[in-house]
């Protein structure tokens, strides 16, 4: 256990030795003696230290397991991070007492030149063992930890923000959003703090060696800190997603103890898993170094849940009470929309034909309309201008030959005392229903009465109350159904739809986002017999969908539907469709889905297929629901009519 | 079709469409820096372009690990302004935020607006004062399609006399 210490200690006696051949003896003398005398005293130091660990149990100390990321595992503990300079300890990633007693030998070491001394490196494990163990410091080597203090003082935290980018509807990539904090300093702009962001990093460009390495941990998670107005630029302009602000009530210190962690995971690896350790689970460490009494990563590790979604981690901050105020920090997108709202709607075409080129931006403030209005076409204008920028819709120079006459015409029309942008906020995502979903009800299908059973742990169904989620935007996994028929006393497997998205992005003036779909797994269907068998599917689809005032989202697919099953003929059919369907909320609580499909089967088992639903759910409280659904089928040459009742809990 | 076929069909769809859904995570440096100027800024291709294809591609990232901690400044490689004290801080603020910055000037509001008076540490009851001034300037301010950060920023000091 002290074997490298002993070992660096002759060391030290070996250069005497050669320092004490080469020079006489008695003017050194004294010298030599003190030396050894303050290496013997060191050494009853450290031991000292050592003995106060082992007495205190320090290794099993709730925030040395935060500190050094251990989690239990088989009979002992090991730690989640695998980047081996993380531990001072050969046996670190498995050994928290070893890795200890590393850590308080390695206070004793000498100060190499140009070298940080751990002391720097892991500055919250230096400072919590040195309260612990009220380490005199004055009997350690004195070590200098510019850099660490040089960052420190940059940062200058005082405060802490959870953030929140919340899901962009139509891309796959961020429906769960993501997690990051900011750590605010002594700028009063938000823009010019600090932001913490825990990724993956990667080269890969095609999505499926990404999406396998990614579940399977092949790739390294890093810690970055970057200044906050890129993440916003990053967020809020390029992706057009949300940002949501979650203040955290830690106090200075807190703050103080977290960034602390944070320098010492400084290009420290862990390997990056998509489901658990992800973003957000691995920035619940930082929160519990801040405050270790919240219990955040305990809360997902080692349960039957693998998984750790963005918007449960912050549900989870919230409750433990980390949280003072929610702001909201609106997308590009939103305000191309919010300031599109407050115009008559025929100005939008001349916002459209600045950005075209066809009249100039100073015409504008020449026309004989309201001022405002003015301010309103060319504010709308600049933004469509930066969005087809960003968007590669428009060249370098033709958007800057675009975009600077339209803030020089802009700003002669002099400040407005109405903010353009002010668009009204919504439910935030850690207030909105639980991603998980228990249902029990029964109904009927031609011929036979049935009591079902339903459950999906995630995420969000088209017909779930919209608070808090995006707008259209369904992903479903592991959606699992059973049921009973009384009529056969048969039980059986209605469903398993390993996934299950839909993306309903409307398109408007502005935007002319595709729509798609694409769900697979298996689903029961009417063989050419009449009789009803659990087939394999796979249903992607791509298509349109537009917001109607009357309607709701109104919205077509054409799709391509694959099913297999030995029933089949041939074993499996291929077909090809399209679907319609709208979408509207009638009331807060009440929401409809009226939908139709048409399937044409022209390879393997050649049929037809054609289904109708109306599907209503009705919110009782955030958590519980009740669905009604009434559909109506003509498979081969079979018709079924279905009702069903469930009553729905989210958990 | 076999069950074993059948079975890697499923898995690697669900590894595909699963994967991506949960990688929004590893979307990193979304945009790179290349000049002092407007409309400097090269996005990266990102998976939200509105089409199935690209929106099953994945985000990616390429920061290393030794850029990680991007709290230090000086690394830019544009001009400093001959009218106001060497501050690094400000410079990369432009470098990343100049559209956003000529878009509030010219509104004369925004919280980019305010994050550069900060940076200029024009004292709060002078801030409206020098929102009129710039978003009145504007022309003597970004004077050409090309005009550099450093330029603007010596241009502000001169419009806004402070």
């Amino acid at each position: 256990m002290y074997r490298p210490y002993v070992l660096s200690d002759e060391k030290v006696y070996g250069t005497f030795r050669i320092v004490y051949l080469f020079f006489t003896a008695l003017a050194f003398h004294t010298v030599l003696c003190t030396s050894a005398a303050h290496a013997a005293d060191r050494n009853d130091y450290l031991d000292s230290l050592l003995k106060a660990s082992q007495v205190k149990h320090l290794s099993e100390d709730h925030y040395w397991n935060i500190l050094l990321h251990y989690k239990p595992h088989s009979s002992g503990r090991r730690s989640l991070v695998d980047d081996p300079r993380f531990f001072l300890a050969a046996a670190g990633k498995v050994d928290p007492r070893a890795e200890m007693e590393a850590t308080i030998i390695s206070f004793f070491e000498q100060v190499q030149e140009g070298v940080e001394p751990p002391r720097c490196t892991f500055p919250a494990r230096y400072a919590w063992l040195k309260e612990q163990l009220s380490v005199d410091e004055s009997k350690l080597p004195a070590a200098q930890c510019t850099k660490f203090e040089e960052a420190l003082a940059l940062i200058n935290p005082k405060s802490a923000v959870l953030v929140f980018p919340a899901a962009h509807g139509n891309g796959p990539a961020s429906m769960f959003g993501h997690t990051l904090i900011r750590i605010d300093g002594n700028a009063q702009n938000d823009l010019l703090s600090y932001a913490v962001n825990y990724a993956a990093v990667t080269t890969d460009r095609n999505g499926f060696i990404y999406a396998y390495k990614g579940i399977f941990g092949y790739y390294r998670g890093y810690y970055s800190i970057l200044p906050y107005y890129q993440k916003v630029g990053e967020y809020n302009e390029i992706e057009h997603r949300d940002i949501w602000e979650y203040e955290l009530n830690l106090s200075e210190e807190e703050v103080r103890r977290m960034v602390m962690h944070i320098w010492e995971l400084k290009d420290i690896y862990s390997d990056y898993y998509f489901f658990d350790e992800n973003c957000s689970f691995d920035l619940l460490f930082l929160l519990e170094a801040a405050r270790p009494s919240v219990h955040l990563t305990d809360a997902f590790w080692g349960k039957a849940k693998f998984w750790v979604i963005p918007s449960d981690t912050v549900r989870l901050v919230r409750e433990q009470g980390l949280v003072s105020v929610v702001k909201y920090r609106q997308s590009q997108a939103k305000r191309i929309h919010a300031i599109a709202s407050r115009m008559a709607s025929t100005d939008w075409n001349l916002a459209q034909e600045v950005v075209d080129q066809k009249i100039y931006p100073r015409t504008i403030t020449e026309m004989d309309i309201d001022p405002k209005e003015k301010v309103r076409i060319l504010d709308l204008t600049a933004e469509l201008l930066q969005y087809q920028f960003a968007r590669k819709q428009l060249g370098k120079d033709e958007y800057v030959h675009r975009f600077l006459p339209t803030l020089q015409a802009r700003s002669t029309l002099g400040m407005q005392d109405e903010d353009t942008a002010v668009t009204t906020v919504p439910v935030s995502p850690d207030a909105g229903h639980l991603p998980g979903r228990f249902g029990i009800g029964g109904g009927y299908r031609t011929d036979s009465f049935f009591t079902e059973l339903s459950w999906r742990p995630a995420y969000h169904d088209l017909l779930d109350q919209g608070d808090g989620y995006i707008e259209g935007a369904q992903i479903n996994f592991m959606d699992v159904r059973g049921r009973y028929y009384f009529r056969d006393d048969a039980l059986v497997l209605q469903r398993l739809r390993f996934i299950d998205i839909i993306s309903l992005s409307p398109r408007d003036a502005f935007f002319k986002p595709v729509s798609w779909k694409v769900n697979t797994g298996l689903d029961r269907e009417i063989m050419s017999g009449g009789q009803e068998q659990l087939v394999y599917r796979l249903n992607p689809g791509g298509g349109f969908a537009y917001k109607t005032d009357l309607l709701g989202i109104v919205y077509v697919f054409l799709e391509t539907d694959l099913i297999a099953s030995d029933e089949l003929h041939d074993k499996y059919a291929a077909g090809i469709g399209a679907s319609a369907g709208c979408l509207k909320n009638m009331t807060d609580r009440w929401k409809i889905n009226l939908s139709a499909a048409w399937i044409s089967y022209e390879l393997g088992d050649v049929h037809r297929s054609m289904k109708a639903s109306l599907a209503q759910n009705y919110m009782i409280t955030t958590n519980t629901g009740i669905t009604f659904s009434l559909s109506q089928e003509k498979t081969f040459d079979y018709n079924r009519s279905e009702a069903s009742l469930m009553v729905n809990l989210y958990l | 079709m076999k069950i074993t076929s059948l079975a890697l069909v499923i898995s690697l769809l669900l590894v595909f469409v699963v994967g991506t859904a949960f990688g929004a995570d590893a979307s990193g440096e979304a945009r790179k820096n290349t000049g002092c100027g407007l409309g400097t800024l090269i996005f990266q291709d990102k998976a939200d372009n509105s089409t199935v294809l690209q929106s099953l591609q994945a985000t990616t990232n390429d920061i290393l690990g030794n850029q990680t901690f991007g709290i230090t400044s000086g690394t830019s490689e544009c001009k400093q302004p001959s009218k106001f004290a060497k501050n690094d801080r400000l410079i990369e603020f432009m470098v990343a935020n100049m559209d956003n910055l000529a878009k509030e000037i010219a509104m004369g509001r925004g919280e980019t607006l305010e994050a550069f008076a900060e940076l200029l540490r024009v004292p709060a009851n002078k801030r409206p004062e020098f929102y009129q001034k710039l978003q009145a300037n504007f022309a003597q301010i970004f004077t050409s399609e090309n005009v550099q950060l450093a330029k603007v920023v010596d241009n502000v000091v001169t419009v806004s006399s402070y």
